[in-house]
């Protein structure tokens, strides 16, 4: 009905390749763009402040990690420990005088690197044993930032953030910081839009579904696992970096600590895995808003009914309607 | 979604704007964490706020206004402790209390910014009681730092007035929390010349083993102990087993009867705490509370809280802010500001809330009201006060204090 195909014609390769060739997806991306631009003159400073701007920052957040997780089929349960690391380079960085957007960028390379470095060990073992060795990345540096005064900023391990500046211009109204979060959300989720028409995209998923096989037809499994490690690192270092930007203007370990790096794990789940659809229109921050048997409920459900998770849903309501009401139509 | 989101938002401010225009009572906002890490102890305390507030209302409440408490839980998680903050603060409250050290650090920025004004005795950042530095941050009660000094000095006394040669073992879960008074604790111990050794456990408590076989080694005269809840009752086994004497044991002020009765009332005989509220319900204020409330069936809560000392917290915590507004109101009047409670809240002078609390004198330069604290024994069935309220080494502690603040008025003016 929506999804109508007609006149939908692949007559060139850049046409073929086009992130939506169906005209209905385009006005939903469109639509939803616009909602979320216009979303500081819609909605009451509390929910644009404590619901959507924090929400946002998740979504980019969540997608870093699905990278990692859904891209390259590596379990990683230290995802928070590296927006912590994105997030104290990027502070520190601003307090020594290097402009915000230039400290973002070293908070992003920080996590990256501190990221790949403990790929490089982490990588030698798969499955459980991996996702038990990122745990311990975590614990690593939850100990580190506690026992460190330099890092953590002295027994209240409280480091305050200086207000963010974009071109030397303060920004710190509600709808400022809301479209500084708008900006990281839409870049990451085009990044990761993107991700599947690109030689990267396709090896990471030659990897997820059987390294060796990967290996087989020249897909150097090892070195496409690190830049996936690397990537996803960076997104979430910076993703980190500007949710204490944005939204905490302090930065203290317990904000990065291993129920983060769970819940961060539980919305890529629900979500799905893969599928980088939905980039900002989930409500990521509603579901942070249950209590906590509601994750193990929502994880187990989904591992169990649809695997992979509301993108999928999503997927099959817009197959069915793109033939509806030709039901029988082959799709 | 969006447009639930939207319709949600819509309903939902529609509200807000309706209970604004009512809003005619002084309101407190207790953005607690009634679900996770704190839930020993914000139910007493919120508890306590609430009946405070029933019985200050069932006398007319404050110049007319009635008191207001609106609780709220955060699950001790920073977003929901700013979402909490963020929603109060427009419904016209002014003033905070979050009882959860990372929260109520995640909030601290929002509130220097707004002019609100952040409660935070006995969790968040110890320097918050300079007053200079932290406008808006009251702390009332004592630091960790000047608890621990308290402590020195209590066995100063015992020890006869000097503590040359005399070993202390400081026993501390290791993460912020517990790490928090060593500064001080090694400083004294310098300048008095005992001989301190220091004795982390990890997270999440249950295991002290390591911590214990050092410590039979270490043989010491007292220890001081910075734990929570049931870490004082593996603390408490570990010192049968290894033969220590109970009664060398000094908490902080977070060990309270639900403790006792899990080490066994007769058991933790000897058993000392360090507190700023004087434990049990045997006093006027508690009586008026049971004889208005309780007897009456108007209770906010299960009764037997009432013999738990986080219920004293918060008595302490919440009559000494409505003394502030109270004040507020007296000197300028009503609408009340956050600026004016400030005020107020400033010019409390020697208020110990019939003999529950510590005296507290607050001023615009100390907002911790003198960090008083005593020390309290387990006799078995009763906490028996050893020690008058005391301060001790206040100028060490405010060195330690003003250390800290200058470093957060250094990187505040960076901005």
């Amino acid at each position: 009905m929506f999804f109508r195909q007609a006149g939908v014609y692949h007559t060139n390769y850049v046409a073929d390749r086009a992130l939506f060739p169906v005209a209905a997806d385009r006005w939903i991306i469109a639509m939803i763009l616009a909602l979320g631009v216009a979303a500081p003159f819609l909605f009451s400073s509390l929910y644009l402040s404590s619901y959507l701007l924090p929400w946002l920052v998740w979504t980019a957040g969540a997608l870093g990690l699905n990278l990692i997780l859904g891209w390259a089929g590596q379990f990683h349960l230290g995802y928070a420990a590296i927006m912590g690391i994105g997030a104290y380079a990027t502070v520190h960085a601003n307090r020594f005088g290097v402009p915000w957007e230039f400290s973002i960028v070293i908070g992003g390379v920080s996590a990256a690197v501190i990221g790949s470095c403990f790929a490089f060990a982490a990588l030698r073992v798969k499955g459980l044993y991996l996702a038990l060795s990122t745990l311990a990345l975590q614990f690593v540096m939850d100990w580190t930032i506690s026992h460190v005064p330099a890092i953590s900023g002295g027994t209240q391990a409280t480091l305050q953030a200086p207000d963010i500046r974009v071109l030397g211009q303060p920004i710190v109204s509600d709808a400022g910081l809301y479209y500084v979060a708008l900006v990281w959300c839409v870049l990451v989720t085009l990044f990761m839009l993107n991700l599947r028409r690109t030689a990267l995209g396709r090896a990471l998923v030659a990897v997820r579904e059987k390294d060796f096989a990967a290996a087989v037809i020249g897909v150097n499994s090892f070195y496409f696992k690190l830049v996936a490690f690397s990537t996803s690192s960076f997104i979430g270092g910076v993703s980190g970096a500007i949710l204490i930007g944005t939204f905490y203007h302090a930065v203290t370990p317990e904000q990065f600590s291993v129920d983060v790096s769970i819940q961060v794990l539980a919305m890529v789940i629900v979500i799905s895995w893969g599928a980088a659809r939905f980039g900002f229109s989930l409500s990521i921050e509603a579901l942070a808003h249950l209590p906590q048997a509601l994750y193990g409920a929502l994880i187990i459900s989904f591992l169990l009914v649809e695997p992979l998770g509301l993108g999928k849903i999503y997927k099959n309501v817009r197959d069915y309607l793109l033939v509806w009401p030709f039901g029988y139509v082959k799709k | 979604m969006k447009f639930l989101c939207i319709a949600a938002s819509v309903a939902l401010s529609a509200v807000s704007v309706l209970s604004a225009k009512a809003a005619d009572p002084i309101r407190f906002g207790l953005c607690y964490d009634l679900t996770k890490v704190y839930s020993f102890v914000t139910p007493q305390v919120a508890q306590a706020a609430k009946d405070y507030a029933d019985l200050v209302n069932s006398k007319g409440g404050l110049d007319g206004h009635p008191i207001e408490m609106v609780v709220q839980d955060h699950g001790n998680e920073p977003q929901r402790g700013i979402e909490c903050y963020e929603k109060l603060k427009r419904e016209g409250v002014m003033v905070f209390d979050t009882l959860s050290t990372p929260v109520s650090r995640a909030v601290l920025p929002r509130i220097m910014k707004d002019s609100n004004i952040l409660l935070q005795s006995l969790v968040g950042r110890g320097d918050a009681v300079d007053g200079d530095v932290f406008k808006w941050v009251f702390p009332i009660g004592p630091t960790y730092w000047g608890q621990a000094a308290n402590d020195i000095e209590y066995i100063k006394q015992k020890s006869g007035g000097t503590l040359k040669g005399v070993k202390i073992a400081f026993l501390y879960v290791d993460y912020p929390f517990g790490q928090e008074p060593i500064g001080i604790i090694k400083t004294l111990a310098a300048k008095e010349g005992f001989d301190l050794q220091l004795f982390p456990y990890p997270l999440p408590g249950n295991d002290q083993a390591s911590a214990w076989t050092q410590m039979r080694r270490f043989a010491p005269d007292w220890i001081i102990s910075w734990s929570l809840s049931n870490m004082h009752v593996i603390a408490s086994r570990a010192m049968k087993r290894n033969g220590i004497a109970l009664d060398k044991y000094i908490a902080v002020n977070w060990m309270n009867e639900v403790d006792i009765n899990n080490i066994g009332a007769a058991a933790a005989k000897g058993m000392k705490r360090g507190t700023n509220v004087a434990g049990g319900s045997n006093h006027p204020l508690m009586q008026e509370i049971i004889k208005q409330l309780y007897d009456k069936g108007k209770g906010n809560g299960d009764r037997k809280n009432l013999d738990d000392v986080y219920y004293n917290t918060g008595l302490a915590i919440w009559s000494i802010a409505i003394e502030g507004a109270r004040l507020a109101l007296k000197k300028d009047g009503w609408p009340l500001t956050s600026e004016k409670i400030k005020n107020g809240l400033e010019s409390i002078n020697g208020y110990d809330a019939n003999g529950m609390i510590a005296p507290v004198t607050v001023s615009a330069k100390d907002h911790g009201g003198g960090g008083k604290t005593r020390i309290e024994m387990w006799d078995g069935s009763k906490w028996v006060p050893q020690t008058d309220w005391i301060a001790a080494y206040t100028d060490e502690v405010w060195n330690v204090v003003k250390i800290q603040s200058a470093d957060y008025a250094k990187s505040d003016a960076a901005k």
